[in-house]
């Protein structure tokens, strides 16, 4: 369970329409399970179909996770040519990362943004309920 | 646990604090800070490697390099724009071994394909994503021989990710003057075969499928589905129908030319924009235009032209420019002249016009009074 909440949600759609048609990606720092900060990151990629968290900034963010007491909670990032869920490449380069949450933003329908959260582990992908899939 | 490593190093090696992150703090003996030691980086993360074996696997390949998902930073500055492993550190510096957060909608480019395509990917109307989309690409070239050969070679170069080759035919000594795909040892051989020879040595990257039979309305309707794009380097109007037609039905966009003497002809046919049979609506009578076997080519010219298929497929692909559909290009050799015509889909037109009569594949030898070529060469090659 990855509860998103109308604003978490609502701050990640407007990053993914501003980066379009390149993919957007961001970090979501929470507590107790909770997101608590959504952390606009730069794509390094600058790509249409590639998303790279800029390094630094995820030094940064890995930094102020460990002074303000936060868990790195989830990565987010934009598919806006397909559907909101973990490409291949997703999924083998998720291998680093295991514990966070995957959350995609799909603008495929620009009216009607579609969001879901993922597990990633070995390779293999779990959806998780966000909460609110009513409003999705 | 921290004092006790402490003492394990040497006397004359600097203690470095390395940051581990949460994927790897279950490697490093569930630590958020090691306190190790080494006068360069390199030697932080040899000790390091041989204190939590686990960690130095995610930290070196398996050649002993560090992967490129895997940053090193000393104070906040990534390694590589310092001396990367041979960046001295000193006593409390601050490391941090992190490994990058990536995806995407398809694969990435390697570092060798970015400085295999850097000309391209330079270009704004290309860009990192232009050249996934040549990558992507899957074009047909219709024929190995004059322009095929050039069309395929600039489609290779330019990393199309699939060229399949439809061509039945073996390299005659007579093609060598102007068939750039075939070479002197290659007299003899299939022509499919030196064709993905040549190609592959140019780049290996690209898929070369090999359709080694004529085209024929068997099985044109297998092939030319498979493919975004079809480059018809088709050398007898038999032949030359029955792409138009099959493009048509399958619904890809064909970039076709063709070649005699000093004199070239290019242009772009989209479905519903105009067609061959637009252009032509009727062969010729058989014996009528000579073929290249029968009245020659400048051999140039087929790389002038082929060259001009391989920019339409290009920009076709890339959605950049203004295409030569509805377009004829005239290219006069002799004269060096390029002139184009305007041209507009007949709306009588048997095949693409408001009442069609040609709604599946014909009999495309009877119909130009001339076999597909097969063991016998009707058409020259171009």
């Amino acid at each position: 369970m990855l509860p998103l909440g109308d604003d978490v949600r609502g701050q990640m759609i407007a990053h993914a329409r501003e980066q379009f048609p390149k993919e957007c990606c961001g970090l979501l720092a929470g507590v107790g399970g909770k997101p608590v900060k959504v952390i606009r990151a730069t794509n390094s990629e600058d790509s249409e179909f590639r998303y790279r968290v800029d390094d630094r900034e995820l030094l940064r963010f890995l930094q102020d996770c460990d002074d303000n007491g936060w868990d790195f909670l989830a990565v987010y990032h934009s598919h806006t040519r397909s559907e909101a869920y973990p490409s291949p490449t997703d999924v083998r380069l998720a291998g680093n990362w295991p514990d966070p949450y995957y959350v995609l933003v799909s603008l495929v329908d620009q009216d009607d943004p579609v969001v879901r959260a993922f597990r990633i582990t070995d390779g293999e992908i779990s959806e998780v309920p966000t909460g609110d899939e009513a409003s999705a | 646990m921290v004092a006790r490593k402490s003492e394990m190093l040497g006397r004359n090696e600097m203690p470095v604090t390395v940051y581990i992150p949460t994927p790897f703090r279950k490697l490093a003996g569930n630590q958020t800070h090691v306190k190790t030691a080494g006068e360069t980086v390199g030697e932080v993360l040899d000790t390091l490697g041989a204190q939590f074996p686990a960690l130095r696997q995610m930290i070196y390949d398996e050649n002993g390099q560090i992967p490129g998902h895997i940053n090193i930073y000393v104070n906040n500055q990534e390694i590589h724009s310092l001396q990367g492993k041979e960046t001295p550190v000193k006593d409390g510096d601050e490391m941090a071994v992190i490994p990058a957060i990536a995806g995407g909608q398809v694969g990435a480019l390697t570092p060798e394909q970015v400085e295999r395509y850097s000309r391209h990917i330079i270009m704004p109307q290309v860009g990192p994503s232009g050249q996934r989309k040549l990558m992507e690409a899957k074009v047909l070239i219709i024929g190995a021989g004059g322009l095929g050969g050039p069309a395929a070679l600039y489609l290779a170069l330019a990393g199309v990710g699939t060229i399949g080759i439809v061509d039945f035919d073996t390299v005659d000594l007579s093609n060598l003057q102007r068939q750039v795909l075939h070479q002197n040892a290659d007299v003899g051989k299939r022509k499919t075969v030196s064709a993905k020879e040549t190609i592959n040595a140019y780049n290996p990257d690209v898929d070369v499928v090999l359709h080694e039979t004529p085209l024929t309305s068997d099985n044109a309707m297998e092939i030319i589905p498979q493919y975004d794009i079809i480059v018809n380097g088709a050398d007898n109007f038999t032949t030359r129908y029955l792409v138009n037609d099959a493009a048509y039905f399958a619904g890809k966009t064909l970039v076709d030319a063709s070649i005699l003497l000093f004199d070239g002809q290019a242009t772009v046919f989209v479905p519903g924009q105009g067609c061959y049979r637009c252009l032509f609506p009727a062969p010729p009578p058989p014996g009528m235009v000579p073929s290249c076997a029968e009245a020659g080519v400048l051999g140039a010219l087929t790389g002038v032209m082929g060259s001009i298929q391989a920019t339409e497929v290009i920009k076709q692909i890339l959605g950049i420019g203004q295409s030569l559909v509805s377009r004829l290009l005239i290219v006069d050799a002799l004269g060096m002249e390029f002139r184009v015509v305007k041209l507009r889909r007949d709306p009588k037109c048997p095949l693409c016009g408001d009442n069609p009569t040609v709604t599946e594949l014909i009999d495309y030898e009877g119909f130009c009074g001339a076999p597909f070529p097969g063991e016998h060469v009707v058409g020259a090659q171009s």
